[in-house]
């Protein structure tokens, strides 16, 4: 009845890892899943939930959001001359001025306990049923003190996880570089809001795997191996 | 180039027409199989009954604000196939289900085509934010295509499906309104070339 969940930061390659863990062993593999399952309870857009996790608000962002609103408003109110701080601005709905502070946006209309509360229900159901592979979403640090289940940190050079990027998402170089460290730094303030940890500390896994030097289907083999000792 | 194909509002014919395709065991292997009356079975309605019902059972179907039934049409105007969106507003998410009943035109990217069509209108006019598939391992050719079209994997569970006595993996598969036009334009260049 084993249960392993397996984190590690974007292109580390967790998910190809863990479909080859799920399929060797024969368990469910839980990816996204475990994120619209936790919607579900919540009744709200997965995305919403996504955002708890992935949510990066650059400044470059918010102020194309406000200025676009800006730009729709002036037309809709038929402003003419000055179109960035005509008299459009009063006509701004109260969460653009939210959004601009990072202080809106549709993450912020799940409630931090609404949200760890469902996240939990989904993982200690999955527990319960046991015989699954979880990929990321803090399953570690939920189930940190459950049985019968194995906890698997990767990490990776930052080289090796933007050419992931670059070969699966068919990234440009520089687009990839950026987009992993956002998601890293969101990963980090995730689990660090949460949990109060940093994801990448090895104290919070059975063992870390260094994908920069082993591949998938090697580390993968290694996570089964020693998911057997659980079952033993 | 894949092909052009249209979604249109399903006439009685084409109803009768889907009935008959579920009769080919061909086919309802890959569908939802049969039932223990060792009738063929389809989600969302049941063709033969709303034949052979009223206005009511027609309304019921296809007028049905939680489910969007299309038929799918080729550019040369023949019926050949049928696509649905399940919807559950609160969660502004949608199941796709997708059949080309036409047997001569499997791997023909005739359903690539459509499942395009059914995801423009998905995260379109209806605004949704999430469409995803269930797919079982029997049908290998629908996975191949919808990750072709860009879902991801987001689990796969093991015996979930049931079909002539035997249960089968499926994988859930998902797609994101933020994710699909650049997965679309993808797709659409990889067609050019």
């Amino acid at each position: 009845m084993p249960v392993i969940t397996i984190n590690g930061p974007i292109g580390c390659g967790a998910v190809t890892i863990g479909q080859m863990v799920a399929e060797q062993m024969h368990l469910n593999f839980v990816d996204r899943l475990f994120f619209t399952e936790a919607a579900r309870i919540v009744g709200t857009p997965v995305g919403s939930l996504i955002a708890k996790e992935q949510r990066v608000d650059r400044f470059r962002d918010r102020l194309g959001r406000f200025v676009q609103t800006m730009l729709e408003r002036s037309a809709m109110s038929g402003v003419s001359g000055e179109p960035y701080f005509g008299r459009g601005i009063e006509n701004l709905p109260p969460e653009t001025y939210m959004d601009l502070t990072g202080e809106g946006g549709v993450a912020q209309k799940v409630d931090d306990k609404v949200f760890i509360e469902a996240m939990t229900k989904v993982a200690n159901d999955l527990h319960e049923k046991g015989d699954a592979v979880i990929i990321g979403r803090g399953a570690n640090q939920i189930l940190a003190g459950s049985s019968h289940t194995l906890h698997v940190g990767l990490l990776a050079p930052i080289e090796v996880r933007v050419q992931t990027l670059v070969d699966r998402e068919h990234f440009e170089r520089e687009e990839a570089e950026i987009h992993v460290a956002e998601l890293e730094r969101a990963r980090e303030d995730f689990i660090q809001k949460f949990w109060n940890v940093h994801p990448n500390e090895a104290r919070h896994y059975h063992m870390m795997l260094n994908m920069g030097k082993m591949n998938p289907k090697t580390a993968a083999e290694v996570i089964c191996h020693a998911a057997g000792d659980l079952a033993s | 180039m894949f092909p052009e194909v249209t979604l249109t509002a399903p006439t009685r014919e084409d109803i009768r027409r889907m009935a008959d395709w579920l009769d080919d065991p061909d086919v309802s292997a890959v569908w939802y199989g049969v039932g223990d009356d060792g009738k063929p079975l389809h989600t969302g309605y049941a063709p033969e009954a709303v034949l052979a019902g009223g206005s009511d059972d027609w309304g019921r179907a296809f007028n049905d604000a939680n489910r969007v039934i299309f038929s799918v049409y080729s550019r040369d105007g023949e019926h050949i196939g049928e696509g649905q969106l399940t919807v559950e507003w609160p969660l502004l998410e949608a199941r796709a289900d997708l059949l080309i009943g036409r047997k001569d035109l499997w791997h023909h990217h005739y359903g690539t085509s459509a499942l395009i069509g059914l995801l423009d209108h998905a995260f379109g006019p209806q605004g949704l934010h999430r469409v995803w598939v269930d797919v079982p391992e029997y049908n290998e050719p629908g996975l191949q295509m919808v990750r072709q079209v860009g879902f991801v994997v987001e689990g796969h569970l093991r015996k979930t499906h049931p079909k002539n006595n035997e249960w089968f993996d499926s994988s859930v598969l998902g797609l994101l309104s933020e994710e699909y036009p650049r997965r679309r334009a993808r797709l659409m260049e990889t067609a050019v070339t």
